[in-house]
């Protein structure tokens, strides 16, 4: 035990001693390195995490950035692709106390959360009022919480709906039409189905879930008393209309197990007249040599008769961690990873719909970008999920409520009061009582 | 009176530390099973009247779960004893190499389990893992294993045998290796086959070590978490969650922290109601009888 035998030992041992000068030498130049950069006043670095695809798709707007000079280096960390698991991430970190990056791209569904967690800093020191009322009123929502800006949108996606323009000459008004045109199209077997969706168990059923709720006059969620409303006759109605796009043949029974590209994947290759879907998927239609290739329109979300249909907002958005060393370089970052350039640029190579209303009257853009008309006009009338921090929970309970009646469970109505007393049961034993309005700090 | 005050001083310590890392955090998930602690509340306890425990019982997700986890556990402790069963038989039998061969056996348990999950996820991963690429050069499309309920659940379970079989294996060998060698020789030479001999000496004489193994991988299964959480998150579409997960995602996804408490302690309660019902049914059996018996 003593030092002597067991130095001694050492000395038997080359290999060990070998290993433990190569891990010096492979040390001291790391740290020393360090103290070298801090010297030299190397640029402030500002890290970002973001989901993989638009980490790639700002790859070269960042390295332009980078190589201006402008003193800060952004370094953008390629998170998971799937929208939960990166949260996951993202909150593992934040929870731990320091979050190893400055800048966190948020989905709208979870800025509610975060924001009453304590794990952002508000925005408006940096960006007033005159910055949004520049951006599409949609582009404006799910942004702000309380008396707070929380978050710079960065995309302006909602939800569309396509329609195959060599079957019909203009779009459904409304769900009537949609359902009539289709039936109409299936009868004389020229299509074998007439819509299709997301009814999955999963985040994308709720997205649909909010389109319907709106095109029938309901809601999910009422802000003023801070709680949900899913048993109100027009939530009913909407779930029905669901329900019985399964019953009719309209929609084909597999919907219930549908996420977006098992819906992309069946429309594409020419089996039905309409899909819900988000912007990605006129690139993906129209990029293949497929049976539907350029017989494509793309629209808003139609309502029922007489009520206005709207797509639900999925946008991305960059925050600010509290904690961060460098919150005025992370603010320039925000700026100009925001900013009209880097939009412009996904709107050309991604098509994601940008926020800056002055992007819509680009003549290039409108030339190069085919969708950008039917996004604009989408966001007028988007739709919020609710913005509660028991969202996640709520919109849970809400796709396997549906989803259950999209496989036979239960009747619409059964449906949508168990959503109903459930979600009272979660914002009870999330907030302490159901009507307590959620404080947000 | 002395004997009684020094047995109770010499168990202090075990009592102690019981109470510490069990007892303890235990009545504390109980007493927040019963407050609000979320973001909602600024993560403060707040009590809501036993919320969270009406809350519980009408929760799907949880009831589907908690079926969810014992079919996987019912299931994967089943094929463990049975191929756990065969494998220390083999091991058992003087065979060339048998050393070497055991020591190989015990592979799979040595491994880290996120270790291993991490590996049958590459093996299975659509389009880039092995199988998909030998579904492929055969002129087949590669198949999402882990994007079908199905085939997702049959790969846990597989993951699961796969690594906890040699455990079972290994605890029947030392199981075998008690039954004395010239009871088998008496019975072969009275004419019994094999099967007889099984049957009638092996199985009888294993039943403590059976017992055993069923009431460790049952206590263990059912709490599985690790193994689903890397391989397969719960999905597709919650189909592979486990109540551990669960309780997890209450807490470090939806960051409700009295919720996860309460989760968590309903699972427990269950785990002893099933492992309880477990012992019941075994002694019904004679089989705890068996265990109480000198090996």
């Amino acid at each position: 035990m003593a030092a002597r035998p067991f130095f001694t030992s050492l000395r038997r041992q080359p290999v060990v001693v070998g290993l433990l000068v190569v891990l010096l030498l492979v040390l001291l130049p790391a740290f020393g390195l360090k103290g070298i950069q801090a010297i030299a006043a190397e640029p402030v670095p500002i890290r970002v995490l973001m989901p993989a695809p638009l980490a790639d798709a700002v790859a070269g707007p960042v390295a332009r950035f980078n190589a201006s000079g402008s003193g800060v280096a952004v370094q953008v960390i390629r998170g998971p692709l799937d929208t939960e698991t990166i949260s996951d991430l993202a909150i593992s970190s934040l929870l731990l106390g320091e979050a190893p990056f400055d800048l966190l791209l948020v989905d709208v569904s979870w800025l509610a959360k975060y924001v009453a967690a304590g794990w952002f800093l508000p925005l408006e020191r940096w960006f007033g009022p005159e910055i949004l009322a520049a951006m599409e009123p949609g582009a404006r929502l799910g942004n702000g919480l309380g008396d707070h800006l929380w978050r710079m949108p960065l995309t302006g996606d909602t939800g569309l709906l396509y329609w195959r323009s060599d079957l019909m000459d203009r779009p459904p008004r409304d769900t009537a039409e949609l359902v009539a045109i289709s039936r109409d199209l299936q009868r004389r077997g020229r299509v074998r189905w007439g819509y299709l969706w997301q009814g999955r168990q999963y985040e994308g059923l709720s997205c649909v879930m909010v389109e319907m709720l709106q095109a029938f006059g309901a809601r999910w969620w009422d802000d003023a008393t801070a709680t949900t409303v899913l048993d109100s006759p027009g939530a009913v109605a909407a779930a029905s209309w669901l329900d019985a796009l399964l019953r009719d043949g309209v929609s084909p029974k597999a919907v219930a197990n549908f996420a977006e590209n098992d819906a992309l994947q069946s429309f594409a290759a020419g089996e039905a007249a309409f899909l819900r879907n988000w912007p990605y998927a006129w690139r993906e239609i129209e990029k293949g040599e497929g049976p539907v290739t350029g017989k494509v329109g793309v629209t808003t979300m139609v309502g029922a008769p007489g009520e206005q249909g709207g797509g639900t907002l999925g946008t991305w958005g960059l925050s600010l961690i509290k904690g961060s060393p460098h919150p005025e370089e992370a603010v320039a970052v925000i700026r100009w990873l925001t900013g009209p350039v880097v939009q412009r640029q996904l709107a050309l190579e991604q098509g994601y719909a940008p926020t800056w209303s002055r992007l819509y009257d680009d003549p290039e853009l409108q030339r190069r970008a085919p969708l950008l008309a039917v996004q604009r006009q989408a966001l007028q009338h988007p739709q919020l999920r609710p913005l509660t921090p028991a969202y996640a929970q709520l919109s849970d309970l809400l796709a396997r409520q549906v989803n259950g009646m999209l496989t036979g469970q239960d009747g619409p109505g059964q449906t949508m009061a168990t959503a109903q007393r459930q979600s009272q049961q979660v914002l009870r034993s999330v907030a302490g009582t159901p009507d307590r309005a959620p404080r947000i700090p | 009176m002395r004997t009684r005050t020094s047995s109770l001083l010499l168990m202090l310590p075990a009592l102690v530390l019981l109470a510490t890392v069990f007892l303890y955090p235990l009545l504390r998930y109980g007493w927040l099973s019963l407050q609000a602690s979320s973001v909602l509340t600024g993560l403060l306890p707040v009590p809501n009247g036993g919320a969270n425990w009406l809350r519980l019982l009408d929760d799907a997700r949880f009831w589907t779960d908690a079926g969810q986890t014992l079919r996987f556990a019912l299931c994967s402790v089943a094929l463990e004893l049975v191929g756990g069963l065969a494998l220390a038989l083999l091991l058992h039998r003087p065979l060339r190499g048998r050393g070497p061969l055991r020591a190989l056996t015990l592979l799979p348990w040595a491994l880290p389990t996120t270790v291993m999950a991490l590996g049958w996820r590459w093996i299975l991963n659509d389009p880039h893992g092995p199988i998909n690429g030998a579904i492929r050069s055969l002129g087949g499309t590669s198949y999402g294993f882990l994007s079908t309920p199905a085939t997702t659940w049959f790969f846990v379970v597989l993951a699961d045998v796969w690594k906890t079989m040699p455990f079972v294996a290994l605890l029947l060998l030392a199981g075998l290796q008690t039954i004395p060698a010239d009871l088998e020789e008496a019975l072969r030479l009275e004419g019994a086959s094999r099967v007889q001999i099984l049957r009638r000496l092996t199985l009888p004489l294993l039943l403590p070590y059976l017992s055993l193994a069923l009431l460790f991988r049952l206590a263990q299964s059912l709490g599985v978490f690790d193994l689903i959480q890397v391989l397969s998150g719960g999905g597709p579409a919650g189909t592979t969650e486990s109540l551990a997960l669960y309780a997890y995602l209450n807490a470090m996804r939806f960051l409700d922290f009295g919720y996860a408490s309460t989760v968590m302690l309903a699972t427990f309660l269950l785990l002893v109601v099933a492992l309880g019902g477990g012992w019941l049914l075994l002694r019904r059996g004679g089989i705890a009888r068996a265990t109480e018996r000198p090996a």
